[in-house]
């Protein structure tokens, strides 16, 4: 309201004085710039003012001026001048200067926009802007109601981003609750770790060992320890049936990480003594080295279960093409987009991208992480139904060419409210009637 | 033991079940064989009698009887050969009595070679008490005390592909041997092992298991790679051991061993095998069910292959009041649309328990012992599909087009839709008094969808004829084709769940016999065809529902008419009835009257 | 002529019985061959060993594993009571320690420091066996087990709940088709066996088990009465292991049936004498009935002559056992042979039955037992 009120004032305002000027006009001055408007910046601290003003008939950049190039060289506008004034300083000591007029700041032809972060919080400040000609003549002023800048508690234009925080967080928060009380929580059953307690079998039942290779990343990278999560299922499963475990490793540290794993992994299933840290071994740390010499590993003992956990380049494609020659089941994951294809191609199973790390929470069974894996699962379901939704929108607008009405409102909404940065905001948009959508 | 086959006139099979002891008497009539006579009589196999022989005699006494035929001597034996009207030819015998032949299996890997030798064991007719296995979850202390507590007749130890492991399967070996299982047949009984596991391994797994207890034979692997399993040597095995020490220690089967003229099979087996033979024949899929007294078998052939489960605790006497505390009491009241006192009811079932040989007398007690067979059958199908699945620990071959259907291997190989062929057998089945009772029992508990034959074994001949195919095929094919199996006719079933009332397709029917029609989501049409009518139908499904070719897609079927005739099923798969008591009251009432299940409801009283 | 069905039950006034007695596994036999024993002396003991409780002493203290030994307060195979504490930290500057006290009573069986598992072991599990039914030692297997013997009437039931106990025979009802109520049950029934008549109702279980009643032996009860009194739907018919403080034995079925005159009568005679009963049913291959056992003085009672299961014929008295006229009680009127079309349209070899009333019925011959009276 506050906003509509000083528009009505800024007319009347620039349309006394332009009648004045014309009416005095025996030199040409610079028509005076209208409309100014001075409101506090919204959702910050308190310390900047935004002032927005109407450019001057005069000013050749005005996408009003229709004959720009008509214009009086003498009236032509260079430069807009803002002056400042405090008029109440709340309280605090005030310079005598700043209680008078002060030039604050100047403003290039063709601006309209300027922001003053010079100010006090709490203080309440006068504005007035005039057109300077070329020639150094002003025009008249144009004025402003005061203003004083405050400090919002809340950036509103970030509500949307709020709320869905808020649901994420309530999904996630309810679910780990909900895990913790001892409910059970659906888990698709993946594919992928189903099949190892297969390939284990297989193993086992062959009397050959199984390999297990954790990629060629250091242990610092996510993908390699969320291999040691999926190395622990394996060795427990291999401790159980009394398979054999064989584990190259491409690092160094990977390898005590490993052996820690598997060594755990053998007593959580009850046979220690069957744990052997010799197999859990550090070939080299060159790729193509690496490479070579598990594929000859894998040529001579042919395992009946190789699994490849972790991240890869390049060697995907050989180790996988080699574990499917010798005829082992062979599950593979690995958050590589470009290695995926080659896995999905020459694997039996392959945890793709997320599938991977999902995996990790599913074998924990610990209430934390299922419980975020199923709130994230929610939280994603919400943004895609956002997502389906402005597609869908979106599609009909463009069917039906329209250009206005409640499709185009909710678009708007939706982009400029809810993914953009207007907050809450009004639906339909601005300071449109939303009343006025019905017809 | 020669036989000649032209001389063969007159052949009488019996096959002594828990419960009673039926024989059937097969003629040769103008060149060809026909069944003609049958009879049957409570089994001895328990004290008092404990002589199954007892029950034989009486049961071909009264073949004889009323053939006309003197078939017994004097002192209770079979009156062979045949001399002018009086006598046998041949006589053969299968037996599930005394408990059947109970085995337990061992092998490496539960799902892997210890299923494949539980799947062995089961189609020789066994009765698997407990599967051993090294990731069995028991600790081997534990393992040691179960096989103490069984008391199997037989043990089938499996494990390693060729070549593969040798240390687990000598593990087993080695478990068996302190364990010393104690027979049921007395101490001096020698237990008999086979080993069918990885040939590797058999030369220690023999030094494991020398012991003077045990009689070990070892035989082929059963699964010499895990790609294939090869379970024919170890279950023609298992049927030789079965002859040679189990029959021999069983009351009277001694005798009756003596008596028979062909080797007493393990009934169910014998019922594998004239299935296996039928599919293979006419390249069908089949499912055939026998339920019994105290068990339900569930045979399946698909593709070729070949499974069988025993559900050890569904059956309608021994086990009726099994199946309704598992089946729980609403479920099967489901299945019946009128009001039942539920009181009354439990005493009822635990009657028949108690005295399993009863029959029901009042159309009521026959409506609701239907009812429970329905849940009996179906929870057997269910145990069924899990079993039969697929093999496991087999290489996956996989395209990129696979990304997103990751299948994992052991999938249950049944599939109702290509399903051709449901075998019904067993008393609750094939005596009901009328075949529409037999066909929507069937309908109702094993849910066949797309185009499906119904048939039932008129009674029970499917064990006499499996020994008899063994010994005189063409007599055996010959009474089975005209005698053995009497179509019902055929199940037509839109998969699929709609609206109740909204349209699930449209039907038209040409050939002997020309009809058209639509079939409503709910509804359900009997259409009559006789057993020498056959007819195409075209069927057209809306979106949602799928009869063979596909959700939505049009397909015709060859249809074959029976006793009961053509059904048409549009009540969708999977079958749910209304959860609401009234309701679901409601269109059973309905489905009973389209077909004329039970024909007097009021007759409620038997009047004399 | 055709054999009628019997379920087979034996009701005899006398017969030798013999009982053996075994222990689970190895122990103690006290009695020796030809002692003469009573149905409540316990002929052979030993102890079975506990209940194993596993504690992993790593995670309950938050330590390493190999540290767990040098934490425990006791070595392996001493005696720890119930919340006395075993394990404790070392603390800092031995403040802040942790103890861990023992959730059993037991002993500590083993330590492991690799896994940091600690093993308890319960106390043992006394295992005693008693002589059943009073008789004399016939054969005893050493460390296992020994056989009883004894001249006894001897009545199987149909079907039973509970296992093997004894006490004195009282009848609670004047005539064997009166339906035992718990108004019947009356203090002084503590340690009997009590005898109903026709149906067992569950509130007579239930104030049966108040006084102290040993078993309940009826004709009959419901089956939604058993339900309520087991907790569950019994499915699978084996019993004998239910731990309920009572044996309850019916002695012809489900429903409202009288008991048979004769197992009545014979149950008369020998009211206030001991009777041995177990409950134990198998209804399958290798069938075990629920049994009351009388053991008699020589000259109490004659043998009887061994009666076969007989066949039907005209005169004879039988039971109809399967609804619509179960537990009715007739003669054989007739014996048609062909085949008759029974009420729910199955054809089915049947017989007429004379009712005592006078009414006849068919019935299936399947569905008649003969009785004596």
């Amino acid at each position: 309201m506050k906003k509509s009120h000083t528009f009505y004032i800024g007319v009347f305002v620039s349309l006394a004085y332009s009648g004045v000027a014309s009416a005095l006009s025996f030199e040409t001055l610079p028509e005076p710039p209208t409309n100014l408007v001075v409101i506090d910046t919204p959702d910050d601290a308190g310390n900047s003012v935004e002032l927005d003003w109407a450019l001057s008939g005069t000013d050749i950049f005005n996408p009003l001026n229709e004959n720009a190039s008509d214009t009086d060289p003498s009236a032509i506008v260079s430069t807009y001048s803002i002056e400042r004034k405090i008029s109440d300083a709340n309280g605090s000591e005030l310079d005598e200067a700043d209680s008078n007029w002060q030039k604050v700041s100047e403003a290039g032809a063709g601006e309209s926009h300027w922001t003053d972060r010079t100010v006090e919080r709490g203080w309440t400040y006068d504005y007035r802007i005039c057109s300077v000609g070329n020639q150094g003549d002003s025009s008249i002023w144009c004025d402003a109601e005061p203003v004083t800048p405050v400090m919002q508690m809340f950036n509103m234009s970030k509500v949307w981003l709020a709320i869905f925080m808020l649901i994420f967080g309530g999904f996630i928060a309810y679910y780990i609750n909900y895990a913790r009380s001892g409910k059970p929580l659906w888990v698709r059953k993946i594919a992928g770790l189903e099949a190892i307690d297969e390939a284990v079998g297989r193993a086992t039942e062959m009397g050959r060992p199984v390999l297990f290779v954790i990629g060629i990343q250091d242990i610092n990278e996510i993908q390699t320890l969320a291999g040691l999560t999926v190395l622990s299922r394996v060795a427990k499963t291999a401790a159980e049936y009394g398979a054999q475990i064989e584990v190259p490793t491409c690092r160094s540290l990977v390898m005590a990480a490993a052996r820690e794993t598997v060594e755990a992994a053998y007593l959580a299933a009850g046979a220690p003594d069957a744990y052997q840290p010799d197999r859990i071994h550090y070939l080299t740390d060159e790729q193509f080295a690496f490479v070579a010499g598990v594929t000859g590993y894998m040529v001579r003992e042919e395992p009946a279960a190789c699994i490849y956990m972790g991240g890869f380049y390049a060697e995907s494609l050989i180790l996988a093409e080699t574990g499917n020659h010798i005829g082992a089941i062979q599950v593979a994951g690995t958050a590589m987009p470009s290695q995926l294809p080659f896995f999905v191609a020459s694997c039996d199973y392959t945890l793709i991208g997320e599938e991977f790390f999902a995996a990790s929470a599913y074998l924990s069974g610990d209430p934390l992480q299922i419980g975020s894996l199923k709130g994230q699962d929610y939280g994603k379901f919400f943004s895609v139904l956002i997502l389906v939704a402005g597609i869908f929108i979106a599609s009909i607008i463009s069917l039906s060419h329209s250009e206005e009405g409640l499709a185009v409102d909710s678009l708007n909404y939706i982009k400029n409210n809810m993914l953009g940065s207007e907050g809450l905001g009004s639906f339909g948009g601005g300071d449109t009637d939303i009343e006025g959508d019905d017809s | 033991m020669t036989i000649d086959l032209e001389n063969i006139n007159v052949i009488l099979a019996t096959d002594c079940g828990s419960t009673t002891t039926k024989a059937i008497l097969i003629e040769k009539i103008d060149g060809q064989y026909r069944q003609t006579y049958r009879g049957e009589a409570p089994t001895t196999v328990e004290k008092p009698f404990a002589n199954v022989t007892i029950g034989v005699t009486n049961a071909v006494t009264e073949v004889g009887e009323l053939a006309g035929r003197k078939l017994t001597n004097e002192d209770g034996t079979i009156n062979q050969p045949a001399q002018g009207d009086d006598g046998c030819d041949l006589y053969i015998s299968t037996s599930s009595a005394g408990g059947g032949l109970q085995m337990m299996v061992a092998g490496v890997i539960a799902e892997m070679t210890a299923a494949s030798a539980k799947r062995a064991a089961l189609g020789a007719g066994a009765i698997v008490m407990d599967v051993i296995s090294t990731n069995d979850k028991r600790r081997p202390h534990e393992q040691i005390q179960r096989i103490r507590e069984l008391r199997p007749d037989m043990i089938l130890i499996s494990g390693g592909t060729d070549g593969g492991t040798t240390e687990k399967v000598v593990q087993l070996a080695e478990l068996i041997a302190p364990a010393k299982p104690q027979p049921r047949f007395g101490s001096e009984y020698e237990m008999p092992i086979i080993f069918a596991g990885n040939k590797m391994a058999a030369s220690e797994v023999e030094l494991a298991l020398q012991e003077d207890w045990i009689d070990l034979a070892i035989v082929e692997n059963l699964r010499p790679k895990l790609e294939q399993e090869n379970l024919g040597p170890a279950r023609d095995k298992i049927h030789d051991v079965f002859l040679e020490h189990v029959m021999a220690h069983a009351p009277g089967y001694d005798m009756l061993m003596d008596w028979a003229d062909a080797p007493i099979m393990p009934t169910p087996g014998a019922v594998g095998d004239i299935l296996q033979t039928i599919a293979k024949k006419e390249n069908i899929n089949v499912v055939g069910v026998d339920i019994g007294g105290a068990t339900t078998d569930v045979f399946s052939v698909f593709e070729g292959t070949f499974n069988r489960t025993v559900s050890a605790n569904l059956g309608m006497s021994y086990s009726i009041s099994n199946v309704c505390a598992e089946a729980t009491m609403p479920n099967v009241l489901r299945w019946v649309h009128f009001d039942m006192d539920e009181r009354q009811l439990r005493n009822r079932v635990k009657n028949k328990m108690i005295r399993p040989t009863t029959i029901p007398q009042s159309l009521e007690s026959l409506i609701f012992e239907q009812a429970v067979a329905r849940e009996a059958l179906r929870l057997a199908y269910i145990q069924h599909k899990e079993f039969a699945t697929t093999l496991k620990g087999v290489q996956q071959q996989r395209t990129v087009g696979d990304t997103f259907s990751q299948q994992t291997g052991g999938n249950t190989i049944v599939n109702n839709m290509t399903l051709n062929l449901l075998v019904a057998s067993g008393g609750v089945l094939s005596h009901a008094p009328n075949m529409n009772q037999t066909a929507m029992m069937l309908v109702d508990s094993f849910e066949p969808e797309g185009c499906t034959d119904l048939a039932k074994d008129s009674i029970f001949m499917m064990p006499h004829l499996g020994v008899l195919s063994a010994v005189h095929p063409e007599a055996a094919s010959q009474v089975f084709e005209r005698d053995c199996l009497v179509y019902l006719g055929t199940c037509i079933a839109a998969k699929g769940l709609g609206k109740e009332g909204k349209l699930c397709f449209n039907w038209t029917l040409s050939g002997d016999v020309n009809a058209s029609g639509t079939c409503n989501f709910g509804d359900l049409e009997l259409i009559d065809m006789t057993p020498d009518q056959t007819a195409t139908i075209l069927c057209d499904p809306v979106r949602g529902f799928d009869l063979g070719a596909g959700n939505g897609k049009k397909v015709s079927h060859e249809v074959r008419g029976g006793t009961v005739g053509l059904i048409i099923d549009g009540r969708g798969r999977p079958l749910g009835l209304p959860e609401d008591r009234q309701q679901c009251q409601m269109s059973m009432k309905t489905w009973v009257e389209n077909m004329a299940l039970y024909e007097e409801i009021d007759v409620a009283v038997a009047t004399a | 002529m055709a054999h009628a069905y019997t379920p087979g039950l034996k009701v005899t006034n006398r017969m030798k019985h013999s009982a053996v007695r075994m222990l689970p596994i190895k122990g103690d036999v006290m009695v020796k061959v030809g002692d003469s024993v009573v149905a409540d002396q316990i002929v052979a003991a030993t102890y079975m060993p506990g209940d194993v409780y596993p504690l992993n002493m790593a995670n309950l203290l938050a330590v390493p594993p190999k540290d767990v030994l040098s934490l425990m307060m006791y070595k392996e195979g001493h005696k720890v009571e119930k919340g006395e504490p075993i394990a404790e930290t070392p603390g800092i500057f031995g403040k802040f320690k942790k103890k861990y006290n023992s959730p059993y009573v037991g002993t500590i069986e083993t330590v492991s420091d690799v896994t940091g598992q600690v093993i308890l072991r319960g106390p043992d599990i006394p295992v005693e066996v008693k002589a059943y039914i009073t008789g004399t030692v016939t054969d005893v297997n050493p460390e296992i087990g020994c056989t009883v013997e004894s001249d006894v009437a001897f009545i199987q039931g149909i079907f039973g709940i509970g296992g093997e106990t004894c006490g004195t025979i009282k009848f609670a009802v004047e005539s064997s088709d009166e339906t035992l109520t718990a108004s019947s049950i009356t203090s002084d029934m503590k340690g009997c066996v009590v005898i109903g008549g026709a149906r067992i109702t569950d509130d007579s279980i239930e104030e049966a088990r108040k006084v102290g009643a040993v078993a309940l032996i009826g004709g009959g009860m419901d089956d939604q009465d058993l339900k309520e009194f087991l907790g569950y739907d019994l499915g699978v018919a084996i019993t004998g292991s239910e731990k309920k403080g009572i044996t309850v034995i019916v002695t012809e079925g489900f429903g409202d049936i009288a008991m048979a005159n004769r197992t009545f009568n014979l149950l008369k005679r020998f009211e206030g004498h001991e009777a041995s009963v177990n409950g134990a049913t198998q209804i399958r291959a290798g069938v075990m009935r629920p049994e009351i056992i009388i053991p008699i003085e020589s000259g109490d009672s004659e043998v009887e002559k061994e009666h076969e299961g007989g066949y039907l014929e005209i005169g004879k008295s039988l039971r109809i056992i399967r609804d619509p006229y179960f537990g009715i009680i007739g003669t054989v009127k007739a014996l048609p042979s062909e085949p008759h079309v029974l009420g729910s349209g199955s054809k089915a070899r049947v017989l007429e039955v004379e009712l005592k009333t006078g009414e006849s019925v068919i019935v299936p011959r399947a569905n008649v037992e003969l009785i004596e009276e």
